[in-house]
């Protein structure tokens, strides 16, 4: 049953990793065309390109952190079950 | 009988098994011997025991997409494995396995599960019957391919199989989902392509479902020296709802082999083939005529 626990929440963590990646693809390919716009008007390239290259950097910095959470999210519930296992194994 | 628990987790083997098998998930579903809902070891104490009534004919009953062995449970309780044993002394045996895996891979599994079976029986095995419900049909044809190749013992043991509603000549409801995913790629747009990435996640299993793939080096035809016997349905009496939408998930062609609609190349015997016009896919699996069927066919004379 443990087994199956550990399953059903690595499956979670990896629908939330997969997804955040995914959403960040989306986000990221989305503020590309207007920026893109943006850039092509050479009195706007300079600074477009500026706040353009932050934008992603925020943006995948805060999905970054998403991952990072999720991942410890994980790890803490991986080591919950073995401690629940551990100890339903002394219990007989 | 499987749990609610199991039938989710068939679910859910069926739609994503191939990643949980490449995860080592603790959730993905091993092949293997079942009977009432509850596992038994391909060990000989342990067949003995689950089958202290063991007959030297067998019937092995192997399950479709996403289903366990509850698949087949008649609205009475009863299945086609225990009505074949009432009447014809068949020993049911039920598989029940991740779906979400590639056809060959089940194969594969089905063939060194039915070699283990031959070594552990606790009696001489004479006949080893399967027989296989949609997807089911197509791993049992994988089985018998993998084991040709390798000279497997227990395909000798192998005379006959029946296939209920299996998409021999694949599934066009899966290849419809592989164009519309082609097309969704093709746009430049992130939406879009988002769309198809969620419409790419279905597994392994079901992917080979469109063509039928039962072996890398498809396609594969019916095995010879083996008498196989098919059954169809489809969701109307209707000849024009019949050919557009078969069972509703299998063309009528495709569960006949071609041979309800292409007298030409019909490789198999009429009386090999029978079509159920009324009955949908699902009904397949537990409906008493088509035990009626699958009765007929195993009477006849080996």
């Amino acid at each position: 049953m443990m087994q199956r626990w550990r399953g059903l929440f690595t499956l979670v963590g990896q629908a939330v990793d997969q997804g955040a990646a995914a959403v960040e693809r989306v986000h990221l390919e989305t503020a590309r065309r207007p920026f893109g716009i943006l850039e092509r008007i050479p009195i706007l390239a300079v600074p477009a390109q500026s706040v353009h290259i932050i934008h992603d950097a925020t943006a995948s910095s805060v999905y970054a952190l998403i991952r990072i959470v999720n991942d410890a999210a994980g790890r803490t519930i991986d080591a919950a079950i073995d401690t629940v296992a551990l100890l339903s194994d002394r219990g007989g | 009988m499987a749990s609610t628990l199991d039938q989710i987790l068939a679910v859910l083997n069926g739609a994503v098994g191939d990643m949980l098998a490449r995860t080592g998930n603790g959730l993905q579903l091993e092949m293997g011997w079942f009977r009432n809902g509850l596992p038994v070891r391909p060990e000989r104490a342990a067949l003995a025991r689950a089958y202290p009534e063991a007959t030297p004919r067998v019937v092995v009953l192997v399950h479709g997409l996403m289903c366990t062995e509850s698949i087949w449970t008649l609205p009475d309780g009863s299945d086609y494995g225990s009505l074949l044993a009432r009447d014809l002394g068949l020993t049911p045996l039920y598989v029940r396995y991740n779906s979400g895996l590639s056809i060959p891979e089940n194969g594969a599994r089905l063939s060194a599960l039915l070699a283990t079976l031959h070594e552990e029986y606790p009696i001489t095995l004479e006949e080893i019957v399967p027989l296989g419900y949609s997807m089911g049909g197509l791993v049992i044809r994988s089985a018998c391919h993998a084991a040709s190749r390798t000279g497997e013992p227990w395909l000798d043991r192998v005379r006959r199989a029946v296939y209920v509603g299996t998409p021999h000549r694949g599934a066009p409801l899966e290849r419809a989902g592989r164009f519309v995913t082609r097309v969704l790629r093709l746009v430049d747009d992130p939406y879009t392509r988002l769309v198809a990435d969620i419409a790419d996640l279905r597994s392994d299993g079901v992917k080979d479902l469109g063509n039928a793939v039962l072996h890398p080096d498809h396609p594969v035809p019916l095995l010879p020296g083996i008498r196989h016997y098919l059954v169809a349905g489809s969701v109307s009496h209707d000849p024009l709802v019949t050919r557009l939408f078969g069972d509703a998930l299998v063309p009528v062609a495709s569960a006949t082999d071609g041979g309800c609609t292409d007298g030409a190349s019909l490789a198999l015997p009429p009386s090999h083939i029978r079509f159920r016009p009324g009955l949908g896919h699902l009904a397949l699996a537990h409906h008493p005529l088509v035990y009626d069927d699958i009765r007929a066919f195993l009477e006849e004379r080996t």
